[in-house]
């Protein structure tokens, strides 16, 4: 960061902001185009049932709960990287935070499509949250999908506090360099921020305590999530590890879509100066030692499942790795996520932007099949061999699927043209200020 | 500066502006003027800076934290009563003497609203004790370029007679324009 200045630093990340280019609006169209789709194949879903959705018994949890997880799992990188590597004054993280952070937010609101989306009549599914009804009757706080109501909620509304709160001095510098309309609304947005004494006392002494919230959050809320799993008697998913399995997969997925998000915007917008390779590698590094805890997990799950000599639960990780049906998706996850990021422990390798593009797509593909693997295999192959059953996904299943990519698309590409992305007030905190002093020794 | 809408808003009575292009001399300012016994200023900056708060708040740690704390033991001793109270409130007695309030069941329903009402407790401590949102500062403060690349000084509630006095210090600890009751100055 040396040789920059306050007022380039707001130049430079301030510059991209409301100049659509046609590449620009073509991305965007092709996200709306794709949450269009996902929208008449939830239509469709609505107006014929759930049988459009590939669902059979057994197997009542397939591509949505496998997409519901995915999409939370990559809601951790962004809190992680800003209230975690806050707290532990990471300086890499200030360059990527705050996309990584929006990153996040639209990752949870992809995610809360699916439970209502999964239960078919989604004009009940405010059901889920806890109120009586009139027969005061509760839900049932003893279940795991009533903590993961509270988990993923209290997620979504603490990461969208922290977000907004650290947007607030950005937004305040922005609508100082606008005029007309568009400045009284980013002056509404900033809540008349000035940036006083006052403001920032009360400010930097919110924001830690917000960090300090978040940081639990991260690692309880895709425990939570495995609990949806683990807490059922389920062959293949009844297991004490899933917690820390799931919040090193959920990092390592997170760490990955950062790579895949920042790398292009910070290419197209010219921003090398605040994003560029040294973040890259930090974050390869990151799913280094994620994957490689997952790789264990891998292993660890199989061995505990011979080790119990519990014929269920062995014959479940038999049938997933060996199995006609979903042989391909165990070694398509082990290939994504166990093999292929190892091309990174070389140094050049995650240095590459190439690779490292490249890699951290494949990764994400395979988080999503481990999430597949785990549940439609389990679901399929229950105790009972007479009730063995085949599930693959339908094509109403799949379009919501991609239209869920279309709508965080939509608000991670229109995010990136109206709100700084790179956080403003806190890359200035990394340039050393402008002292008299220094003027003066220099003379 | 060229395209930003500089809105023109009433000079405050008593209220001396001035923008200081380097730190140091902004908090070698502040500390003159405490020693002259000015002591009713704002300092605004585009970034946090300590110094700043160190000089203005020797060190003081912000309110906000009991907001915290407050949020954090109701959400908690919350959560816990309301999935206590409800299993009680329409008892389902499950053989194999399973308790109906259930601490380790519970426990992810009061972490959990520990940590949201803790937040939202903070975030209404941060705006109440920041005064946001407010759109009625005072015009000295509403200085684009205070968010952008210099820090700037209000010195508020002075007398006519004292505003040489601290334009001097102003003027002498590096402030590179200073602005206010030059009206009735002479």
């Amino acid at each position: 960061m040396k040789g920059l200045t306050y007022g380039a630093v707001t130049r430079d990340i301030l510059e991209p902001l409301f100049k659509p280019s046609a590449a620009y609006v073509g991305l965007l169209g092709f996200c709306v185009a794709l949450l269009a789709w996902g929208g008449y194949c939830w239509f469709l879903q609505l107006t014929m049932g759930l049988g459009v959705g590939g669902y059979a018994p057994p197997v009542f949890w397939g591509v949505y709960i496998t997409t519901f997880v995915f999409w939370v799992g990559i809601g951790h990188a962004g809190t992680l990287i800003s209230a975690i590597l806050f707290l532990f004054r990471s300086k890499w993280r200030t360059g990527v935070y705050r996309a990584s952070e929006a990153m996040t937010i639209f990752a949870v609101m992809s995610a809360a499509l699916f439970p209502a989306i999964h239960v078919g009549r989604a004009w009940n599914a405010y059901w889920l949250f806890p109120y009586p009804n009139q027969r005061q009757l509760w839900q049932n706080f003893k279940s795991p999908l009533m903590w993961d109501v509270f988990a993923v909620s209290t997620y979504f509304t603490v990461s969208t506090i922290f977000f907004y709160i650290g947007l607030i001095p950005d937004i305040a510098a922005v609508r100082d360099r606008t005029t007309g309309t568009i400045r009284k609304i980013y002056d509404a947005l900033a809540l008349g921020w000035r940036g006083t004494d006052r403001q920032w006392r009360h400010y930097m002494a919110a924001y830690g305590f917000f960090a300090a919230f978040a940081t639990p959050l991260v690692l309880s809320v895709h425990s939570v999530v495995s609990w949806d799993f683990a807490m059922a008697q389920t062959a293949g998913w009844h297991s004490t590890l899933f917690p820390p399995y799931f919040v090193a997969g959920a990092i390592f997925s997170g760490c990955a879509m950062v790579i895949t998000l920042l790398l292009p915007m910070s290419l197209i917008f010219k921003w090398e100066k605040y994003i560029n390779v040294w973040h890259y590698e930090s974050l390869a590094k990151m799913c280094l030692l994620t994957g490689t805890i997952l790789t264990y997990a891998y292993g660890v799950e199989h061995y505990i499942a011979w080790y119990s000599d519990n014929p269920y639960e062995w014959g479940i990780f038999v049938y997933r790795a060996v199995g006609e049906e979903y042989g391909w998706v165990f070694y398509m996850m082990v290939f994504c996520n166990c093999l292929a990021p190892l091309i990174w422990w070389i140094p050049s390798m995650r240095r590459n932007l190439v690779v490292l593009f490249v890699v951290s797509i494949i990764i994400n593909i395979g988080m999503w099949f481990e999430r597949y693997n785990i549940i439609a295999s389990s679901l399929a192959h229950q105790f009972d061999p007479a009730s063995w059953t085949y599930y693959a996904p339908s094509w109403v299943e799949l379009g919501i699927m991609v239209g869920s990519f279309g709508w965080f698309g939509m608000w991670f590409v229109m995010f990136i043209k109206i709100m700084p992305s790179v956080a403003v007030a806190e890359i200035k905190e990394l340039i050393r200020p402008p002292l008299k002093s220094d003027q003066v020794a220099a003379k | 500066m060229t395209s930003q809408e500089i809105e023109y808003l009433p000079p405050t009575p008593g209220a001396m502006k001035s923008v200081f292009p380097h730190l140091d001399c902004l908090v070698d300012a502040i500390d003159a003027l405490k020693q002259a016994g000015y002591t009713n200023m704002v300092v605004t900056a585009p970034l946090p800076r300590h110094e700043i708060e160190e000089q203005l708040y020797d060190g003081r740690p912000s309110p906000i934290r009991w907001f915290t704390l407050c949020g954090a033991l109701f959400g908690g001793s919350m959560g816990f009563s309301v999935a206590s109270l409800t299993h009680t409130n329409w008892p389902m007695i499950i053989p194999a003497g399973k308790p109906l309030v259930s601490i380790p069941a519970f426990i992810v329903i009061t972490f959990e609203s520990t940590i949201l009402f803790g937040s939202l407790f903070t975030l209404a401590g941060l705006l109440l004790m920041c005064g946001l949102p407010s759109h009625g500062l005072q015009s000295e403060v509403r200085d684009p370029r205070f968010s952008d690349d210099v820090f700037g000084l209000v010195v508020n509630g002075l007398a006519q007679a004292d505003a040489q006095r601290v334009r001097n210090i102003l003027n002498d600890n590096g402030a590179a324009e200073v602005t206010g009751l030059e009206s009735n100055n002479g």
